[in-house]
């Protein structure tokens, strides 16, 4: 009997208490931040809410732009899915795919950069509209600050949506081509079903990632009348050291969140809120005639210039300063300050990603093994909760309960790192859930009755599985704390400043030309880390003992 | 001896549940037979432990089955399909059945080599299930089962769909593990695979 070989760790206690201990540690590090503000402030009363015109002006700003970019954001998405749904093959289609994706992890401090190249005073568009349509124009503002959150946010959603169109039935694709469906009745027969579900989800995602939005407020905000909650926060605690009204907005942030999550699951949050690796293809009729495909060439086109416009400024702007950026005025030297922001990003990055990845797997291998709903319910809690609390809160909070001990820059570093990790991990994991539970159930009776279970179940049928998702789970939670300009603002010392924030200061003293060879260079960062994991992620060796020339573990869902 | 006593189960919306019984010796091979959602392959997951009854018991050698978990059990399993784990080549699915984490001794990886030979597949062993025919799968499947040693065979249509060349090879392996003591519960549409194999019959 298998019994004389039992596995490491396969006890389910194994699987069991570490993700409950970090999904309890999780709700009571959030709880105790916001505690800690809390107690530590005079707490306003609840009427300052309806009597402070601040306070109403922040909320309501906070809640229409948030409103109105989930709105533009769905009505770019919907077209464009469709579009690429349709037209399965064409050049350049997965490299525009994986440009979706990256809007993710893309630093916002960085966009913005780029937006403002295009869409600001002295940008491309914003010359050709003045002059020639005789438009007047103005980024700053709420028009800023929705555009860059459509700019971010319609390309995951229509990414997302893509992949829920692609996975209809594929039963009723057959049937939908077969009877000629036109584009109206195509849509109502076969798309839509396929992306309601999504909805609600997706809307609470980019809501949630609007309602919160920091980086992008901060640049784009232009004034009191244009502050959301975030920003209002950062200004309570840094600026105005009224760590009360702080803790007043984080609570309307978390009850305003915490509902539209409670709507969203209540209508399914069962789809997969990120995309799909798998590119699939099918065809239907309204996709085929030369109008159709002229008219969704059109459609494309356009959406490729408003994503890549603004990535094109970056790469224009900064190329020529990279350089000087480097070395400066022919120095053979790098520069100091450059060097020691990117070193300092990735002691920051690498952590929070690692520390993300595993909290995540921990997590899913209790939410798996959990018997009792209870159980379950606080790990799905402490999966979002980083969703809705505010990092700046949380960090605060923390900051002043650790305060006797938490005193020099690194251990500001530390909380930072901590609280990067936190925020990645919804988004990690959404991307491990999928493959974590992708053994079927013949697989997973086969393992039990063979015993492999504990080490040898992750060694032998996980870990092939998870290499892939595991290496772009760790490159986005890596990429989110690299692009951060939330907690580090907070918390950095302007003396010792990771990559967003020595771009922030280069902005701020209008050092333009430095400014756009650090984004560059914070862009060029990402992509080779997310490169380097790419290659990590692929099979050096083949799992078991399968020969080199054997086709690879297939591709899992989710991924 | 494998006893099945009163062993009662049903799915949720399922109006009147299942009742086995029956025993068999070691050596012995009982074929279960009914028609299609008669509860052939509930029985088999009820022994084998994947699913868990309301009443009744199992006993082996006198001793209960019924709290063991499936990897405690003397069981083995041979289904129609889905006996093979895609991404691991064939040595690793036969490897998992010497030792749950691959640590093979040389004689364990002489066991593989010899068991690939004895089933017409020498030189397969680095191949991934997804190269294999339905036929060559199911002697791999089977291959794993012998090698793990395990006194109870279970076999839930294992010859279901194969060309004749491979049922028969494969009975002939069934009627060697049989004579070196093995009981096998065979469940079988098929009169011939009964006929041949089965020493008796339990009708559900």
């Amino acid at each position: 009997m298998n019994l004389r070989h039992s596995a490491p760790f396969s006890r389910p206690a194994w699987r069991l208490w570490p993700g409950l201990a970090i999904a309890g540690a999780l709700l009571v590090l959030a709880m105790a931040g916001l505690g800690a503000l809390v107690w530590e402030a005079s707490l306003p009363g609840l009427s300052e809410l309806w009597r402070s015109r601040y306070l109403r002006t922040v909320i309501t700003f906070t809640v229409w732009q948030a409103f109105l970019s989930v709105v533009l954001s769905l009505l770019v998405a919907i077209p464009v899915a469709r579009v690429l749904a349709r037209q399965p093959v064409f050049p350049g289609r997965i490299v525009l795919l994986r440009l979706m994706e990256l809007s993710l992890v893309l630093p916002s401090i960085v966009a913005v950069s780029g937006l403002v190249s295009v869409y600001g005073r002295q940008g491309w568009l914003t010359g050709f509209a003045n002059n020639w349509l005789g438009a007047s124009w103005n980024l700053y503002g709420i028009n800023g600050i929705v555009l860059a959150h459509v700019f971010f946010n319609a390309p995951l959603a229509a990414r997302i949506l893509l992949q829920a169109i692609e996975s209809a039935p594929a039963s009723q694709l057959r049937v939908a081509a077969q009877l000629g469906l036109g584009r109206w009745w195509y849509w109502r027969a076969v798309e839509w079903p396929a992306v309601k579900p999504v909805m609600p989800g997706l809307a609470a995602l980019v809501f949630t990632l609007c309602f919160t939005s920091f980086a992008i407020v901060m640049t784009l905000g232009g004034g009191p009348a244009a502050t959301t909650i975030e920003v209002a926060i950062y200004q309570s605690l840094r600026f105005e050291f009224d760590a009360g009204q702080a803790a007043l907005l984080a609570m309307v942030q978390l009850v305003i969140c915490g509902f539209l999550w409670w709507l969203a699951a209540r209508h399914g949050l069962t789809a997969s809120l990120l995309p799909d690796r798998r590119v699939a293809s099918h065809r239907n009729k309204a996709g085929s005639s030369l109008w159709a495909r002229l008219g969704d060439g059109a459609v494309l086109g356009v959406f490729v210039q408003f994503l890549a416009a603004p990535l094109m400024a970056i790469l224009l702007r900064g190329l020529p300063g990279m350089g000087s950026a480097f070395f400066p005025k022919g120095s053979f030297s790098v520069n100091p300050a450059l060097l020691d922001a990117t070193l300092r990003s990735l002691a920051i990055a690498l952590p929070a990603g690692l520390m993300s990845v595993s909290a995540a797997l921990l997590i899913l291998a209790c939410g798996t093994t959990a018997s009792r709903p209870a159980m379950t319910r606080l790990t799905d809690v402490a999966a979002y909760l980083p969703l809705m609390v505010p990092p700046l809160v949380l960090g605060t909070g923390l900051f002043l309960l650790f305060r006797p001990s938490l005193g020099n820059s690194c251990e500001g570093l530390i909380l930072v790192t901590l609280i990067n990790a936190m925020m990645a991990l919804p988004f990690v994991l959404q991307m491990l859930r999928g493959p974590m539970g992708s053994l079927d159930s013949a697989s997973r009776h086969q393992a039990d009755q063979l015993g492999v279970l504990g080490w040898y179940r992750w060694r032998w049928l996980h870990w092939p599985r998870m290499r892939r998702p595991l290496a772009l789970a760790m490159a986005y939670g890596t990429g989110l704390s690299l692009g951060d300009f939330g907690v580090i603002a907070l918390f950095g010392s302007p003396g010792q400043p990771t990559l967003p924030v020595l771009l922030y200061q280069q902005l701020g003293s209008y050092r333009i030309d430095a400014a756009a060879a650090t984004g560059l260079w914070l862009v060029l960062l990402l992509l080779m880390l997310f490169s380097l994991f790419s290659r990590l992620g692929s099979p050096l060796f083949n799992a078991g003992l399968a020969s080199k020339s054997s086709r690879t573990v297939p591709e899992p869902e989710h991924a | 001896m494998l006893e099945v006593k009163n062993l009662v189960f049903a799915y949720p919306d399922q109006e009147a549940p299942w009742n086995f019984q029956f025993s068999v010796v070691p050596g012995q091979c009982i074929a279960i037979h009914g028609a299609s959602g008669s509860g052939k392959s509930t029985l088999m997951n009820l022994l084998a432990g994947f699913l868990e009854p309301q009443s009744g018991d199992i006993l082996w050698q006198g001793q209960s089955l019924r709290h063991r978990a499936p990897w405690q059990r003397p069981m083995t399993s041979v289904f129609q399909e889905h006996n093979l784990f895609e991404h691991l080549s064939v040595e690793a699915n036969i490897g998992l059945g010497i030792h749950p984490g691959l640590k093979l001794t040389p004689e364990g990886q002489q066991a593989i080599e010899h068991g690939l030979q004895s089933v017409g597949l020498a030189g397969f062993g680095k191949r991934l299930p997804g190269d294999l025919s339905g036929g060559q799968r199911q002697r791999v499947a089977l291959l794993r089962t012998i090698l793990r040693q395990q006194p109870v065979m279970l076999l839930d249509e294992p010859l279901t769909g194969l060309d004749s060349d491979t049922r028969d090879l494969l009975r002939q392996l069934l009627l060697e593990q049989k004579a070196l003591g093995s009981l096998i519960v065979l469940a079988s549409h098929d009169e011939e695979d009964r006929r041949i194999l089965a020493d008796s019959v339990c009708s559900l």
